[in-house]
């Protein structure tokens, strides 16, 4: 039964890195883009996407912590 | 497995590091008489001492246990050096006959100027921007020191020298002294004290700038129809307290997650000695895998340390602005 509770644990955590992924690479790859057609707009891309990726990096953060906190409560009985 | 099963029980970490401690600490060392848990020395690493074997016993003060674990350690060393080297520093500065910055205050004063005019200046505005850069110039420069001391190995190879060379016994003051070098911002309780004085700036500034009932009234756009309070409301008032705690875990979760990944790579050298018997497989995969991967890791943890700090600043600069520039 122990070896389910940390297959749970992993398999949420890899379904997290994947959602981040995505979600920052989509950010990233816009970015880019926008920067190749206009780089002088440059520090202003930069600006208007860091904070939506601070707040996306914070979403993934605190589920991960959720995953292995709730694992470990599992496991730690 | 065992690694990986160990570092995620965070709860049952504190009741294993104390039955563990004097074991795991010669494991660290690479000399354990024992098995090797890796996951008992990382958590023996990473988290705060035993409460029942602080670095400096205090009396208690009303019930409340005031003894000196390593974070309180590493916390007040922090902001003690930084009192000290900004204080002094800017007092001989303004000493001086004419003002021209030289050494130490030329890169004091790219940090000031970096945090007020990148940072503060465009989320909270130039009319209340002198007001709120002293306080989140000293939340940056606070994270920044109290990240960047967590990565300096210091205390270890103080460590190492005393268990090699000066053979102080176990109990002995400058023995549990040697045991802090840890990341206080990898414990929640700091970050979740940092997020606090996020908090109340919030509230503050918006007081300040509305006045205190306007400011809670805001909170929710004006002219809607009744029923839409219904949902808003409560969901405005979850959001008072989400951001603050969302600030907690991340700048937590990203300072300990990257001891967590260095420890769990270098355990592998003992994993894989234990596993096979074999020393020259311990040393082969540490020196072919273990070691450049943490190099690799620790090079990052370097940005990392940098964009935390940045992002803790930014996001309460970004949550003041909101609370002072009301869009509605």
């Amino acid at each position: 039964m122990e070896s389910l509770y940390i297959a749970g644990v992993a398999i949420g955590l890899g379904l997290i890195v994947i959602g981040a992924g995505l979600g920052i690479g989509r950010f990233t790859a816009a970015a880019a883009e926008s920067i190749a057609r206009q780089p002088s707009a440059a520090a202003q891309i930069t600006g208007a996407v860091q904070l939506p990726l601070f707040l996306l990096e914070g979403v993934a953060i605190l589920a991960e912590v959720f995953v292995l906190l709730i694992g470990g409560r599992i496991l730690g009985g | 497995m065992n690694a990986a099963q160990h570092a995620e029980d965070a709860h049952g970490a504190a009741e294993h590091a104390e039955d563990a401690h004097g074991a795991a600490e010669h494991a660290a060392g690479g000399h354990g008489a024992g098995e090797f848990d890796a996951g008992e020395v990382i958590i023996e690493h990473i988290s705060n001492s035993p409460l029942d074997h602080p670095i400096l016993h205090l009396p208690p003060v009303a019930g409340i246990d005031f003894s000196v674990t390593k974070h309180v350690m590493m916390l007040w060393l922090v902001a003690g050096f930084l009192f000290l080297i900004i204080t002094l520093g800017t007092r001989r500065f303004l000493a001086q006959e004419r003002p021209i910055p030289a050494g130490f205050m030329n890169a004091l004063e790219a940090v000031v100027q970096f945090v007020r005019d990148s940072i503060v200046l465009p989320n909270v505005g130039a009319k209340w921007v002198n007001t709120w850069t002293p306080m989140l110039l000293t939340l940056f420069v606070f994270i920044l020191t109290a990240n960047a001391v967590g990565l300096v190995p210091v205390f270890e190879v103080f460590g190492l020298l005393d268990r090699f060379v000066l053979h102080t016994s176990e109990e002995s003051l400058l023995n549990s002294v040697l045991h802090g070098g840890a990341t206080t911002t990898a414990n929640y309780n700091v970050t979740a004290a940092l997020a606090t004085i996020t908090f109340f700036a919030i509230i503050v500034a918006g007081s300040m700038a509305h006045g205190f009932v306007t400011h809670w009234k805001n909170l929710v756009p004006h002219g809607l129809a009744w029923p839409v309070y219904i949902l808003l409301i409560p969901i405005e008032v979850m959001g008072l307290f989400v951001k603050p705690f969302a600030l907690t875990m991340r700048l937590a979760a990203n300072m300990s997650g990257g001891h967590l990944a260095i420890l769990s790579i270098l355990s592998l050298v003992f994993i894989f000695h234990e596993q096979f018997g074999s020393q020259l497989l311990g040393m082969g995969v540490g020196a072919l895998v273990s070691v450049p991967l943490a190099v690799g890791i620790s090079a990052l943890e370097i940005i990392v340390i940098l964009v935390q700090a940045y992002v803790f600043t930014l996001l309460t600069s970004v949550f003041i602005g909101m609370a002072i520039n009301v869009h509605h």
